[in-house]
């Protein structure tokens, strides 16, 4: 084995890069090395988030008068369809842990790679034909059932549902073999003397993330796989003129989809504690209460499902005991956003571009986050339902948490991943750009739905039209403003400047090898004496120590 | 390598493979155990104990379990973490079972509630007045008294129960037919 | 490599085993991992199939009279059978990982070969009770006919076959996939890759196969035997 002897090499200042250490397209094609694998994870997941987005403005763009204008009804069912299929289950799901997790989780960790590395290269393949799956559904006979495919409409729908959900079904293997990998790596793989004190807040994320995979996605298997059998057979479980119960398809799905909002979320919760703790270069703020409110929120994912059921003829009793369980997920989310805001408090904040994501993020999260409690308290909700209001909420807590949350991410480890600076000013521009267009098109929609504006319409009565085309112009400053992102980025790739080792001056593992890794990551195994957040004297210049 | 680490913690015999080895004896006493939980569950099934039927057979089913898991499984005697992965799983497989049923069963108050409002239409109309208010809504109640009298008053405006679903299906046989 | 350092002390030998992965520090390290990540494997297959139990219990308190009506045409004794051959596999798997602990490959080998008879059988006698339901008409959801084949079940029998299938055809394809591992498993002992300190494939099979025994344990009484 050659790497074998490349990483005893006795000279480990000319060793090559991870990017180069091997030429050639096979050498990605099979690689198990997890930061190619992570960037190819990223490619991936950015294509589905550009074609997913692009279906997004062709749905304000119809939206921006209140008749039809380019596209009918069932034509505007299969796009927000499509819309949201993607991008949930072909974007946010594997964006932060697939993508930046897979980079970063083993580096963080002081490990070499995950521990089941040709595992990962099958979860990527395993992605890849879900992929493919949802692909030929769009272009057989499209997809018109909403991204939660609930039944009786999905069973009795002349599109391509079953296609649709096969794909889907898939998706989620590849989300179980990589949650799977990602528990055991952090439980196995660890550097000498990383006790579970030491590790960086991102990795707790990430396992919390990992557990909810491994536990909530088996469930999203079977009720697809009851779905697609009871649409070819018929056998009637859901189907309510066959004997079946369609509240029934309702559980099954939200007992995996409500803790699928976390696997969204809870990465994006990590990558920002990462972000303002190593930009403010301030010890974080409550770790152990950060780290085990991610926890805590995994638990509780999984027993708040119900408060999507609020008006789909669920018991009342049942209603409320979802309501009330609901409510107690903001209480370990406000102890994240407190310990954010309290760490950034008196620090030596550099506002660079990570960091005014990270105030982006404490931003919208927040709004986002305090929007859902008058969705689930049960009697507010029976108005709000199915409006635009929800639309707004989700939209917060997706776009601008996860989104947001991922696209700082990006700019934080980016230097890292590709060994290139990005231009600040550019950076800055974009982020702004991002924010104003992100609060234009959504903060006007919590106003149209609180009105009544309902979801999934697509033509609506003219009272509402101005609120619709300011959230449709919105929606076409935040497309500009994440182009402008995605143009600077890659410009940086061919033009940017080398990054140094340790650009913001963070004390995690992944800052102390070089700008890209090497292969196996470490020159030597690195052990671990503190916590990750114990930045030494501001004066001291960034990247100086290791 | 001077020093080896596990989980972050150093090891002191890491190159010892010290598992556990369960004797013969073991393996036939579960064997034997199963096969005679197994007869006593096929026995059972033939005498007619009504409802408890249900929880004498999942008693049986739960030890048989218990019994692979622990001996032919080895978790009695493996990493604790993984009786913990184990034990936690069925946690949340009773928090999938624990709500859905919960739904399932509460909603029948749901429709007794409907069937109150059928009760107190036919009070109304027996000249007793207004016994239970189940909806406030004024034009909604118009609606569903409306849909009452068009039933006959007997039944309808509740919740199709198991017996409207059976007419349902052979409606619809009658139809595919 | 471990030519170069075969003179290296016995108990050292961890860093060049030929079945070391280059990311692993220790054979430790590695067994534990591939333990862990097969019980989370597992605790994803009791997830999945729990899906299906819990269909079944719903089905149960919606048509309570249809299912026990229903369930009377299951064969009990295939069934009963089939436990019985379960069970056996189950044993002689168990027998198979006691044998690679103690270094005997070859009782190994012949404990799978049991093993893989066992699960064997337990798809012939499956093949004759599907057939005969299939004979029967008892097929599920909208191809069910049993009321033309004489067999008149009160209720909504097409459900009760439709999940009954469901679960005992998840639970065949995973015993088969299992049959695949351990014949896999078979030729991977004949050419000498399991010792008594490098078995943790075997193990992990048989985690596998102890799991597909489970559901049966609950699968046989809820579905053949419980009125």
């Amino acid at each position: 084995m050659s790497t074998a002897v490349q990483s005893h090499d006795p000279h480990p200042a000319v060793e090559p890069s991870y990017l180069v250490s091997k030429r050639g397209l096979m050498s990605w094609l099979v690689t198990v090395d997890h930061k190619r694998l992570g960037l190819m994870y990223l490619a991936s997941v950015m294509f589905f988030f550009l074609i997913a987005g692009i279906l997004a403005i062709a749905l304000r763009t119809e939206l921006f008068t209140p008749d039809q204008d380019f596209m009918s009804a069932q034509t505007y069912n299969q796009v927000f369809t499509l819309h949201g299929a993607i991008m949930v289950f072909l974007f946010i799901i594997p964006s932060v842990p697939a993508a930046l997790g897979n980079f970063l989780l083993p580096l963080m960790l002081g490990a070499k790679d995950v521990a089941f590395p040709r595992l990962n290269l099958l979860s990527f393949y395993v992605y890849s034909v879900a992929a493919v799956f949802l692909i030929v559904a769009i272009l057989t006979s499209g997809l018109d059932t909403g991204w939660t495919f609930y039944t009786p409409y999905s069973t009795s729908t002349g599109t391509a549902v079953i296609t649709a959900t096969t794909g889907v079904f898939i998706a989620g293997f590849s989300s179980i073999l990589t949650g799977l990998n990602f528990v055991v790596t952090v439980h196995k793989m660890r550097a000498p003397g990383m006790n579970w004190n030491r590790m960086p807040l991102f990795v707790w994320a990430i396992y919390s993330t990992a557990v909810i995979q491994v536990l909530a996605t088996p469930v999203l298997a079977i009720t697809l796989l009851l779905l697609i059998i009871e649409r070819s057979l018929g056998i009637g479980i859901f189907d309510p003129a066959m004997g079946g119960d369609p509240v029934l398809f309702q559980h099954f799905f939200w007992f995996y989809s409500h803790p699928a909002v976390y696997i969204m979320i809870l990465p994006g919760f990590g990558i920002i504690s990462e972000i303002i703790t190593v930009h403010s270069r301030k010890h974080i703020f409550g770790y152990k209460a950060i780290a085990l409110s991610s926890v805590a929120i995994a638990v509780i994912s999984f027993v708040v499902w119900g408060h999507h059921l609020f008006v789909s003829g669920q018991s009342e009793l049942a209603g409320v005991l979802f309501s009330f369980l609901t409510f107690a997920v903001g209480v370990p989310t406000a102890i994240k956003v407190f310990s954010w805001v309290a760490t950034l408090y008196k620090g030596s904040i550099q506002y660079n571009t990570a960091c005014w994501y990270g105030m982006a993020f404490l931003w919208t999260f927040t709004v986002g986050g305090l929007t859902g409690l008058p969705l689930s308290t049960l009697a507010i909700d029976v108005h709000l339902h199915d409006t635009y209001f929800v639309v707004a909420h989700f939209h917060y807590v997706m776009v601008g948490g996860t989104v947001v949350a991922f696209i700082g991410g990006l700019h934080h480890w980016w230097p890292k991943m590709t060994g290139k600076m990005f231009n600040e000013t550019a950076g800055k521009i974009g982020c702004l750009l991002v924010f104003i267009g992100f609060n234009v098109t959504f903060m006007t929609q919590f106003f149209l739905g609180h009105q009544g504006m309902p979801r999934r319409y697509y033509a609506y009565l003219p009272e509402y039209q101005t609120m619709h085309q300011v959230s449709t112009i919105g929606s076409w400053i935040l497309a500009a403003g994440l182009l402008w992102t995605l143009i600077y980025l890659l410009h940086s790739l061919f033009k940017g400047e080398k990054a140094p080792s340790n650009p913001w001056g963070g004390v995690t593992l992944e800052w102390a090898t070089q700008s890209p890794p090497i292969e196996h990551n470490f020159h030597e195994t690195p052990h671990v004496h503190g916590s990750p957040y114990d930045f030494p004297e501001i004066d001291k210049s960034a990247g100086g120590h290791h | 390598m001077a020093k080896v680490f596990l989980n972050g913690q150093p090891v002191e015999h890491a190159h010892e493979v010290h598992e556990h080895i369960s004797p013969m004896s073991t393996y036939n006493a579960v064997i034997g155990a199963l096969f005679v939980l197994t007869g006593l569950t096929f026995a059972v099934s033939f005498a007619d104990l009504g409802p408890a039927s249900l929880t004498v057979a999942m008693l049986v089913a739960f030890i048989k379990a218990s019994l692979v898991v622990a001996y032919f499984m080895h978790l009695k005697y493996d990493d604790k973490y993984h009786l913990f992965v184990f034990l936690g799983t069925i946690i949340f497989v009773g928090i999938f079972f624990g709500f859905t049923m919960f739904d399932m069963k509460s909603r029948d108050a749901l429709n007794d509630e409907q069937e109150t409002f059928v009760r107190w239409k036919e009070q109304e109309n027996a000249g007793k007045g207004l016994a239970v208010g189940v909806d406030n809504v004024p034009e909604r109640r118009a609606k569903v008294l409306a849909e009452i009298e068009a039933h006959g008053g007997g039944h309808g405006g509740g919740h199709g129960g198991g017996e409207h679903k059976a007419e349902a299906k052979a409606e619809h046989k009658a139809a595919a037919h | 490599m471990s030519n170069e350092h075969a003179h290296a002390p016995a108990h050292d030998d961890d860093e060049h085993n030929p079945h070391l992965a280059h990311h692993f520090d220790t054979m430790g390290q590695q067994t534990a991992s591939a333990k862990l990540g097969m019980w989370l494997f597992l605790a994803t297959e009791i997830l999945m199939f729990s899906g299906l139990f819990l269909a079944y219990f719903i089905l149960r308190m919606l048509y309570p009279e249809m299912v026990l009506e229903a369930h009377e045409h299951l064969s009990k004794w295939a069934g009963g059978i089939n436990t019985v051959v379960l069970l056996t596999s189950s044993y002689t798997m168990a027998l198979g990982v006691r044998s690679i602990q103690l270094g005997d490959v070859k009782k190994l080998r012949l404990m799978l070969v049991l093993t893989i008879l066992c699960g064997c059988i337990f798809m012939v006698v499956k093949y004759f009770e599907y057939s005969a339901k299939f004979e029967h008409g008892m097929l599920p959801g909208k191809y069910y006919s049993a009321h033309l084949h004489g067999y008149e079940i009160d209720g909504l029998p097409h459900i009760f076959f439709g999940v009954y299938f469901m679960m005992t055809g998840l639970h065949g394809i995973h015993v088969a996939i299992g049959l695949a591992i351990m014949l896999w498993m078979f030729v991977r002992a004949g050419r000498g890759e399991f010792g008594a300190k490098n078995y943790v494939a075997i193990e992990n099979t048989g985690l596998y196969w102890h799991l597909v025994d489970l559901i049966w344990i609950f699968l046989f009484p809820l579905l053949y035997l419980v009125k």
